[in-house]
């Protein structure tokens, strides 16, 4: 981590009570600010909110919303949920995945795109959908997609 | 103290113990798998599934964990009914599905009169019912080391990154806890590895076996005030030391007497 991600971590403890209750918040700060939680950060978390090393880890793996890998400026979901996928999901992802030639789960190299299966976003009726960042597109046409991904 | 009653008999208990104790110390038998006395109470395993039920509950009843079901006045238990025995036995197959090739479960399901699970048995299971027996010895000797990692189906038991354990003392509770004995180590001459993490065991000043790791050891010395000497020695010498001298004092007193 560099000198200026230190600095970004230190803000984050100091707007946070530092006991071990803060341990979601500032995961989720360190993921909103980094895009993923570095180890180094994750270490530094245990330290300062003196919670022991493996809960911060356990903590780390369980929620979906963390990541440990960098992920993309872009993060685009497509819901596999039922209802999306009888309306086609696995065509959009696949033409979701030749576009940006990285499969589910994975991040392009210059960090731009990272794409992410989610089971059912609470949207059937608009089915297939797909999320490019907080963003939600419903009725997507496969013919749609990298248009959509590739937007703003 | 209050009275319930178990298996129609009535038995005293302190308020606010846990169920399944009471059963134990009445002799009475039932399955576990997550319940050890160093713990507290998880309900993890769920085999410890009791009925309960009270008379002003007008014939309804239901099913708990007596590991973590805390007695009160005029509770009537069973602990042996057929519906207990259908219950027991599915969790059994659960399990045993996931790990078909754990004795432990082997021989609990007999019991049962399931010779193999009925679902679709997991050939790559490791054993682990994911009963946290390791990580909350782990925790209550303060070190936490190892923790549940990932979620759902690809949840195991692992050390923080997957690498050594930073805070492992290689005290072997988590190892000797595991009701299914998934957790291995191995010893070799004064060295101990666990959990990838390799430990000096520290050998006994009279015989040369090897005792206890050093790090753990050292551990007891700063955590519960223990001697320095105490782990110079292995528990084998300890006693013939001990032996020798009540023999000494045996002497000396019969010398008195004459
Ligand atoms: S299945 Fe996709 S929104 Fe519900
Ligand atoms: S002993 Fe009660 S749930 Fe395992």
């Amino acid at each position: 981590m560099t000198q200026t991600d230190m600095t970004k971590l230190d803000k984050i403890f100091n707007n946070n009570p530092q006991s071990p209750g803060s341990l979601i918040t500032v995961l989720q700060d360190i993921q909103r600010e980094f895009r993923y939680l570095p180890r180094e950060a994750l270490e530094k978390t245990a330290e300062i909110l003196n919670v022991p090393l493996s809960k911060v880890y356990s903590a780390s793996t369980f929620y979906a919303v963390f990541s440990l890998k960098p992920r993309g400026e872009k993060i685009v979901r497509v819901c596999k949920g039922t209802a999306c996928h009888i309306k086609g999901a696995d065509i959009i992802l696949e033409q979701l995945e030749s576009g940006l030639g990285i499969k589910a789960g994975e991040t392009t190299k210059d960090l731009k795109y990272t794409i992410e299966l989610v089971n059912c976003v609470g949207a059937c009726a608009l089915a297939p959908v797909m999320l490019v960042n907080e963003k939600y597109y419903g009725n997507v046409r496969c013919d749609r997609v990298m248009k959509l991904v590739e937007k703003d | 103290m209050v009275n319930i009653t178990i298996n129609g008999k009535v038995v005293r208990a302190t308020e606010g113990e846990m169920l399944l104790d009471v059963i134990r110390r009445e002799g009475i038998n039932i399955p576990t798998l997550c319940q050890h006395d160093a713990l507290e109470p998880a309900g993890n395993c769920r085999l410890c599934m009791v009925e309960i039920t009270r008379t002003e509950w007008d014939g309804w009843k239901k099913y708990v964990t007596s590991c973590l079901y805390p007695v009160e006045e005029g509770l009537i238990v069973s602990t042996h009914t057929s519906e207990l025995h259908e219950i027991r036995k599915t969790i059994l197959d659960l399990l045993l599905a996931n790990s078909p090739h754990s004795d432990v479960l082997q021989k609990m399901a007999e019991e049962y009169g399931l010779h193999k699970t009925s679902y679709e048995p997991n050939l790559e299971g490791d054993n682990c019912i994911m009963c946290y027996a390791c990580t909350r010895i782990c925790e209550v000797l303060g070190k936490s080391a190892i923790s549940p990692v990932m979620r759902g189906h690809e949840k195991v038991i692992a050390p923080p990154f997957g690498e050594e354990p930073p805070d492992c003392i290689g005290c072997l509770a988590c190892a000797h806890i595991c009701p299914t004995n998934v957790i291995t180590w191995t010893d070799e001459n004064l060295t101990r590895t666990i959990w990838k993490k390799k430990f000096e065991l520290i050998a006994c000043e009279k015989c040369g076996k090897a005792t206890i790791s050093r790090d753990f050891a050292e551990y007891l010395i700063e955590k519960r005030g223990l001697p320095k000497e105490y782990f110079n020695t292995c528990d084998d010498c300890k006693r013939v030391e001990l032996a020798q001298k009540m023999g000494a004092l045996v002497d000396k007193a019969k010398e008195v007497a004459l």
